[in-house]
């Protein structure tokens, strides 16, 4: 395994963390004017209250609260400041968690094997288990690139997002492609499960309380991203900013984040720090079978676009689940698939493949920030514009580097066909769809699956995405009958007799759409 | 502080252009291409294009649409660059944004686009006029507003860079079909004011369907540059459209309203104006294209 940069393990005393993220709050509401910082305030007091309506306070929650509010009352402007700042301290604290870097390099040495354990049946030989790519997890993309850019630059990893399990399966994948630990953030609610949290609060995730919608307390987000960044710590964001509900691949992220690697980068152009380049590596991860497939999916039909975006009661907040999914399917050949994309600079453009031509990159990029006597100039709203630019590029290259499986392609003609059946594509329309329309003709399945085969093989030849699929319809349906029986109570997609069946259609959409941006067939 | 503006071409506009930074306080650095291009001696300039963008941060493009890609692979600006193309909407050849062509042909991330009613010979006989200026990138509005600015120009700011390049590329097509309107035997001011409102709104669908703000098109570069157009008898599009009544069709125009139709079809959005001019382009009959157009069926004003 590479060495990661020094920066990495560097001993940090919390309260140093805590300073920093305070003084950079400092120097954002002091350059505010009254009325600005009034509305500032103003909007952290009231996110607070409303919060704490609803949930239980941590002790001196309140205090802080109720002193926030005598100040924007009675107070000067110091004193508001000082109360706004006291409840950064509290976040900044919360934020930073149980961080250590010295438990970190511990625990990442240990993922592994403890990943390995929660995948595998074999619990007892788990210290004679043979790790390999080849087997429950594959892995794709130029990783020897991958793990040059590690040692001379920081990485932040923005991979689409469909599970909870996704940030263990994502260490395990960084670890069997030789790459260093990254550290990311993770919703107070996951820290619920106490297996999950247990890893996560030690594999270098910070907290991130999604009940707290305060500008203040965004921004002290942002800033403990920019301090990460800066200090040399790979990181790693889910730009969708939560899970895909509907299992497609994600196309509208949430910038907020990405635009702290620009912030960060500029920090190193002015601190002139070695290594100090920052680089983003798109990665899909695709799952044959999902934990919480039918809460997700159930979420997305709800009520498109007012989905919850916290859950805390779906299959991932029971261990006991967990470890049933981990037996029955995380347990098969290429269960999952990771595959890294080419990196990209802060500004969406490729980085090149040699440390020539990247340092060569680096010099002109720094023209996009900095004056004519190549000092640095910061700018907001510039750097909103690069940030769109940036996100552009990560959601064109998703789809490149999606993977197709055997289920999602049995679901996608399925579902296809229950289309046609029902004369309709509306979604909401076909998981109702009765018994009769959700019965296909085995024949007339095979011929529209091998079409649609035909063309997925056709589009990996071309390159266009990836798949290691059968050349045989009949072998890709098999698998996908014997997936879709590994774990859901019900079967998506099943053979009755002499019929294909869809035996849940809302299961049978959420594996179709995973597909839903490719146009495999003439409906 | 006085800046230095780049300006690449040296025919009237880039002229015209370089007289507005020098009434703005500025210097003006012209890059021409060759002899006939060439700016009077009184005007900075050079023909060497990777010089100006070494040397000005800020870069007007104020060539025809058909030679921005031309200009911008001559210059070779880089990342320190801003470029302002000050070109009408689309490239001819291939229908490409003007924006766009300079993201394509350079490392360039921060463009915008300069439009509205400025006439190079007005402008160079010490005329008043005004403009707009569009990006996304607030920097590029405010280093062309320092650039142009005065009290001989007004150069306003927008941060829809699309409405604008939509305005920018459908004028002209408007502008063809009020000169072809005026030719027209029998045609009276009912018919030009019926191009001239609907032309509009048919931008603003375009620019809605595009991302863009239809307000825009209510703006300097679309109202306005349409009533420049149809004031100015010498306009070049407005004479395009009196000569197409005859018969003799101009390429400039022609391109352009394919381009935006093809543009227009891509984005779902209904373009009868532009598809009339280019069904005329076609072969199709004057006054049956305009007979064709009052026969479509009736409409809510709005959209």
């Amino acid at each position: 395994m590479s060495t990661p940069p020094s920066g990495l393990y560097q001993r940090r005393p919390r309260q140093a963390v805590v300073r920093e993220l305070l003084q950079r709050a400092r120097r954002r509401v002091e350059a505010l004017d009254d009325r600005a910082l009034e509305s500032v305030l103003e909007d952290a007091l009231y996110s607070e209250r409303k919060r704490l309506e609803r949930a239980p306070a941590q002790p001196g929650e309140r205090e802080r609260v109720d002193r926030l509010a005598r100040a924007l009352v009675r107070g000067d402007r110091a004193a508001r400041i000082d109360a706004g700042l006291d409840i950064v301290r509290y976040w900044a604290d919360e934020i930073h968690g149980h961080f250590d870097p010295r438990v970190y390099k511990f625990a990442t040495g240990l993922l592994p094997r403890a990943i390995t354990g929660l995948l595998s049946r074999r619990t007892a030989n788990v210290k004679k288990w043979r790790l390999s790519p080849d087997q429950r997890m594959r892995i794709g993309g130029d990783l020897d690139l991958l793990r040059e850019l590690a040692h001379e630059s920081t990485l932040v990893l923005v991979p689409t997002h469909v599970s909870n399990l996704d940030s263990p399966i994502i260490g395990l994948a960084l670890y069997l492609a030789g790459l260093p630990p990254f550290v990311y953030g993770a919703g107070l609610n996951l820290f619920s499960n106490p297996v999950m949290g247990y890893f996560m609060g030690r594999l270098g995730a910070y907290t991130v309380d999604r009940t707290k919608s305060a500008r203040l307390y965004k921004d002290v987000l942002k800033d403990y991203s920019v301090r990460a960044i800066a200090t040399q710590h790979h990181s790693l964001f889910f730009p969708g900013g939560t899970r895909s509900r509907s299992h497609r691949l994600e196309t509208k992220l949430k910038k907020g984040l990405m635009g702290t690697a620009i912030t960060a980068w500029q920090e190193n152009l002015v601190s002139g720090k070695r290594n100090g380049e920052v680089y983003f590596v798109p990665l899909t991860l695709t799952f044959q079978l999902v934990l919480e497939a039918n809460t997700l999916i159930a979420d997305h039909l709800e009520e498109v676009g007012k989905q919850r975006y916290i859950i805390s009661d779906d299959e991932s907040a029971d261990a006991r689940r967990i470890a049933a999914f981990a037996r029955r399917v995380l347990d098969l050949d290429a269960s999952a698939v990771a595959h890294f994309g080419t990196p990209i600079d802060v500004f969406g453009n490729p980085v090149a493949s040699t440390a020539r031509e990247r340092k060569e990159q680096a010099l002109h990029r720094r023209g996009y920030v900095t004056d004519a006597n190549g000092k640095v100039e910061f700018d907001e709203q510039r750097d909103r514009v690069y940030t769109e630019r940036l996100a552009a590029s990560i959601e064109r290259a998703y789809p490149g580097l999606a993977h197709v499986m055997a289920n999602h392609l049995v679901a996608y003609v399925a579902w296809r066909c229950l289309e046609d059946n029902a004369g309709s594509t509306d979604e909401f329309r076909l998981v109702r769809a009765s018994a009769v329309h959700r019965r296909i003709p085995r024949a007339a399945f095979m011929e529209r699956l091998r079409k649609a085969l035909a063309k997925v093989h056709a589009d990996i030849q071309a390159g266009l995405y990836h798949g290691s699929l059968p050349e045989d319809p009949a072998a890709v349906l098999k698998e996908a009958l014997e997936r879709f029986t590994r774990y859901h109570t019900h079967r998506a997609v099943a053979s009755q007799g002499t019929d294909i069946f869809i035996e849940d259609a809302k299961l049978c959409l959420y594996y179709r759409n995973r597909l839903a941006h490719l146009e495999l067939e003439a409906s | 502080m006085s800046m230095r503006v780049g300006i690449l071409g040296g025919g009237r506009w880039g002229q015209a252009l370089a007289r507005l930074a020098v009434a703005a306080g500025n210097e003006p650095f012209i890059a021409y291409r060759d002899k006939k291009d060439k700016p009077p001696h009184i005007l900075p300039s050079t023909n060497d294009a990777p010089q100006v963008a070494a040397e000005c941060e800020l870069l007007i493009v104020a060539t025809s649409a058909a030679q921005v890609r031309n200009a911008i692979q001559l210059a070779r600006p880089g990342p320190r660059n801003r470029v302002v193309v000050a070109g009408r909407g689309v490239e001819p050849q291939t229908g490409t944004w003007l924006a766009d062509v300079v993201l394509e042909e350079s490392d360039v991330l921060r463009v915008g686009a300069l439009a509205g009613p400025a006439p190079a010979d007005e402008i160079l006989n010490g005329g008043l006029c005004a403009g707009v200026v569009a990006s996304q990138f607030a920097e590029v509005c405010e280093l062309t507003v320092r650039a142009l600015h005065s009290d001989r120009y007004r150069c306003y700011r927008s941060d829809d860079l699309t409405g604008v390049q939509v305005s920018g590329a459908i004028m002209p097509v408007l502008a063809t079909l009020l000169g072809l309107a005026r030719s027209l035997g029998g045609s009276g001011v009912g018919i030009h004011a019926m191009v001239l409102a609907r032309g509009l709104a048919e931008g603003q669908r375009l620019a809605l369907g595009m991302g863009g703000d239809p307000a825009t098109l209510s703006g300097l570069a679309g109202v306005g540059d349409l009533v420049a157009a149809m004031s100015q008898t010498s306009h070049p599009y407005f004479e395009a459209g009196k000569r197409l009544a005859k018969g003799k069709r101009d390429k400039g125009p022609e391109k352009l309203a394919r381009s935006l139709a093809a543009l227009a079809g891509a984005n779902g959005v209904e373009v009868p104006l532009t598809r009339a001019l280019v069904g005329i382009y076609d072969g199709l009959d004057p006054l049956d294209a305009v007979s064709a157009l009052m026969q479509r069926k009736d409409r809510p004003e709005r959209w």
